[in-house]
């Protein structure tokens, strides 16, 4: 089926989702929440789009809206900047000490708000990508806590959690990179609980917590690596060639 | 003449001590025992509606109806309405002239009401399926089992029935699209969540009436091909949960639902899932995930649940009072149904009636009454005959409709147009005494609390408007706050995930296009002129009005005011906290607010 996005024509299928056909077609839908591996969050609403059908408009978040045919889809209305600029302005509030969120604050025009006071200081916003890949990939060991206004991204109680393995995985999925990371030569330190690095027996550099090739081996079903990736191949490629390899 | 005593055993009444009434009258009447002339039997009913007066009994069939009974009264009943069929007039309901009315359907509460989903309400004893079924029950259910589902559906797009949760979407359309999925299992549930503040409409049925639900949720999943289904309650309704499990187990005791529904080999399993209190669980795709043992959040639609809902299957969600409509549209017909109401709004809807009006309760009316008729006819007018303001409608995602307004008929696209909502019925009046923009902060203060967080202009733009509007409310309103609120208004209604945050603004921007003074009141001229905002007003003592009852002095939690009896009474302004007590007080109107920059 087919589409138009800004005036442009663009064909689709059924259930496909309007940012990804959009993105398909160069044209730029700006994003916090969204991640290809965790579709469908939906949370941050900075993908605002204007969709008439049948005559009839609204504005929909386009990461999660499954195109129908013969939609007019404006990325850039005046509607569409005045919500979007609305929505990041209040996520610059929520997390005042993000570059990322002043950048796009400046770039979609938002507007100041000096009026209202700062929300919370930090670099968080809330998305929810963190617990949903700790939830999806890993142990589960954050959620949201709360609600409303008083919701927040935490450990249970606030303490150490039992379960992390230390992976990182919430800080790689981070949009503003509120969640703090800390190594030293030999520990890793997330959500105020430290591990002790495992480095590759071949080369020395780090590979990552205990728990988490502990966490990996035991879901895949087998021992813990002990290299890393790069000398993971090299031991391969050493067998291969000790096997059939050029004898001189 | 064999006589039964109906006691309201509804959560008001029950408050107000109808157990021990109820207890009362049955010890009494097996102390009598077998010498009593009048056989007599005692009910204990669901909700009348009426609570405030409670408790409530009636004496059938004579169909006399008593107010705030006590347990001392109980003989005086028994001697001389059950035995001798004479009233006791102390007991009776004062109509506006103050003359004593006997019967239900002669007091100006009752008598414009038209009653369908509360039709049982009060009259049977909500643990006994032998009652429900005696009054009708259950014979649309076995109706429905000789129909093809499409011939069901066909019933209830003809009724015109549109869900009484808030939203007002055509039943007919979900069923019908559920139906058309190919997927399996499907599921059917029920959305007791009722959290608007004001509204118990869908407690009264699911404590009053609980079969009629179960009847509705039967028929629905016969509709769509389901055979499980789950009835989500609010734990905070503890007597609605005790009594629909019950309703459950009697039904499958006597072979209604279960695993040969009527002996027709279908099978209905349902269960009650006990909400955690949560405001935005009401909210469909929210309580799906919480059925599902999942955070209380939303989540994007479309899908729609009918297409994907409760664990990922087709599913019907339908509120209390819709599903309280099903087994009459069913057993009379759609259009016998769609006779009564407007062109868009069909049949009849309940509100919850509170506020500054003299007759509070439940009102069941026909869809398209006036505003003014609720609230002056039904409702008896404003407390203490002080001027109508505004009624908010549809709970703290409604909106405010002014006094030009009251001959607005209420219906699903009226109210909307007008921007408020019908939502689930509750209707709270006020009077000149509310600030509206007092109002507007304290319903925002509540979504913002009951926000689920997950979205951020629900989240941080709920945050932003509350911190405005206290602002206003403090004294620290700036120019271009209205226009602010606006702003943030609108991106909420267009930008949110759910009908939470959408309709969330409402109450705001709803007051301030009716009552922009208000506002402009308070920053510019930093003045409450409803006289309720703490920081804002001073109270005084108008000398010449003050006949020195003493009355607001003995109602000032800080003795603030002094005065001579029978002289006037003074309020030192350094102990007054500005709480108000004294103008309630007053029955001479002696006391007056002014600005805090006049003092």
């Amino acid at each position: 089926m087919t589409i138009t996005i800004d005036g442009k024509r663009c064909t689709c299928e059924k259930g496909e989702k309007l940012l990804a056909v959009a993105r398909r077609n160069w044209i730029p839908i700006p994003t916090l929440c969204h991640h290809e591996s965790l579709p469908g969050q939906a949370s941050c609403r900075v993908c605002l789009v204007e969709v008439v059908q049948q005559g009839r408009s609204s504005v929909v978040a386009s990461c999660v809206y499954p195109v129908e045919d013969g939609i007019e889809v404006y990325t850039n209305s005046d509607r569409v900047r005045a919500e979007r600029g609305m929505v990041l302005a209040l996520l610059r509030k929520r997390a005042p000490d993000s570059q990322l969120i002043a950048d796009m604050c400046r770039l979609y025009d938002a507007p100041d708000l000096d009026r209202v006071k700062v929300s919370v200081p930090g670099k968080c916003i809330l998305c929810g990508l963190c617990v949903r890949a700790c939830t999806e990939l890993s142990v589960g060991a954050i959620s949201t806590v709360n609600r409303g206004v008083t919701k927040e991204i935490a450990t249970p109680y606030h303490e150490p959690s039992a379960v992390c393995v230390g992976c990182g995985s919430c800080a790689s999925v981070c949009p503003t990179g509120a969640i703090e990371i800390v190594e030293t030569a030999d520990t890793r330190t997330i959500w105020d609980k430290t591990f002790r690095l495992v480095r590759c027996a071949r080369c020395g550099e780090p590979i990552g917590t205990e728990e988490e090739l502990a966490h990996a081996a035991r879901k895949g079903g087998t021992e813990p690596d002990t290299l890393c990736e790069r000398c993971r191949r090299r031991s391969m490629t050493d067998v291969l060639a000790a096997t059939y390899g050029d004898r001189e | 003449m064999n006589r039964t005593i109906l006691v309201c055993c509804g959560t008001g009444c029950l408050a107000n001590g109808s157990k021990g009434v109820a207890d009362e009258f049955q010890r009494l009447i097996d102390q009598r025992g077998t010498d009593a002339r009048v056989k007599c039997y005692v009910k204990r009913t669901g909700c009348n509606g009426f609570c405030e007066n409670g408790p409530i009994v009636k004496v059938m069939p004579d169909d006399i109806i008593y107010y705030k009974v006590r347990e001392k009264d109980v003989a005086e009943i028994l001697d001389k309405t059950v035995e001798k069929g004479e009233t006791v007039d102390r007991l009776l309901y004062r109509d506006d002239q103050g003359r004593p009315v006997k019967h239900q359907h002669e007091n100006p509460f009752y008598a414009p009401q038209h009653k369908t989903a509360l039709r049982n309400i009060g009259a049977i004893d909500p643990t006994r399926v032998e009652d429900y079924i005696a009054a009708g029950g259950y014979e649309a259910l076995k109706k429905a089992l000789a129909m093809t589902p499409a011939e069901i559906i066909e019933q209830v797009k003809r009724s015109g029935l549109r869900g009484r949760g808030g939203a007002g979407f055509p039943t007919w359309r979900k069923w019908q699209t559920a139906a058309e999925q190919e997927a399996t299992p499907k599921y059917v549930a029920c959305n007791g969540d009722e959290g608007d503040p004001g509204a118990f409409m869908d407690r009264s049925v699911l404590e009053g009436d609980p079969h009629t639900v179960l009847e509705g949720l039967a028929i629905c999943a016969l509709a769509i091909g389901a055979e499980e289904g789950f009835l989500y309650i609010r734990d905070e309704y503890g007597l609605a949960v005790r009594n629909v499990t019950t309703a459950i187990a009697d039904a499958e005791r006597h072979g209604i639902l279960g695993d040969d529904v009527l002996g027709s080999g279908r099978r209905l399993k349902l269960s009650v899932v006990r909400g955690g209190g949560a405001f935005v669980c009401g909210e469909e795709t929210a309580l799906i995930a919480s059925i599902e043992g999942s955070c209380g959040e939303p989540r994007p639609r479309p899908p729609f649940p009918a297409v994907k809902g409760l664990f990922g299957q087709p599913t019907v969600l339908n509120n209390v009072e819709t599903l309280a409509n099903i087994p009459v549209i069913l057993k009379d017909g759609g259009d016998a149904f769609a006779a009564v109401g407007t062109e868009g709004s069909k049949g009849t809807k309940v509100f919850a009636l509170v506020g500054k009006v003299k007759r509070t309760g439940l009102v069941e009316i026909p869809m398209g009454a006036t505003l003014r008729h609720l609230i002056y006819d039904i409702g008896g007018g404003i407390q203490n005959d002080r001027p109508f303001k505004a009624v908010q409608t549809g709970g703290p995602s409604g909106g405010c409709i002014p006094a030009h307004m009251l001959d607005l008929p209420v219906d699903f696209d009226t109210l909307k147009s007008h921007g408020a909502m019908m939502g689930s019925g509750g209707m709270i009046v006020m009077d000149d005494r509310s600030c509206m923009v007092e109002v507007a902060r304290y319903y925002i203060n509540f979504l913002a609390e009951e926000s689920c967080g997950k979205c951020t202009p629900c989240r941080e733009g709920l945050r932003k408007m509350l911190e405005i509007l206290t602002d206003i409310c403090e004294g620290r309103g700036q120019e271009g706050d209205i226009q602010l609120l606006e702003q943030l208004g609108h991106t909420l209604q267009d930008s949110c995930l759910c009908a939470l945050g959408k309709t969330a603004p409402n109450p705001v921007l709803t007051t301030i296009q009716y009552f922009r003074d208000e506002y402009e009141a308070h920053i510019r001229e930093h003045r409450c002129p409803a006289g309720v905002c703490v920081k804002l007003t001073a109270f005084r003592i108008d000398a010449d009005r003050c006949r020195g009852c003493t009355a607001c002095a003995r109602a000032c939690p800080t003795g603030a005011i002094t005065g001579a009896v029978k002289q006037p009474h003074v309020i030192d302004s350094s102990k007054c906290i500005s709480c108000g007590s004294c103008r309630e007080a007053c029955r001479f109107d002696a006391v007056e607010t002014e600005g805090r920059d006049a003092v």
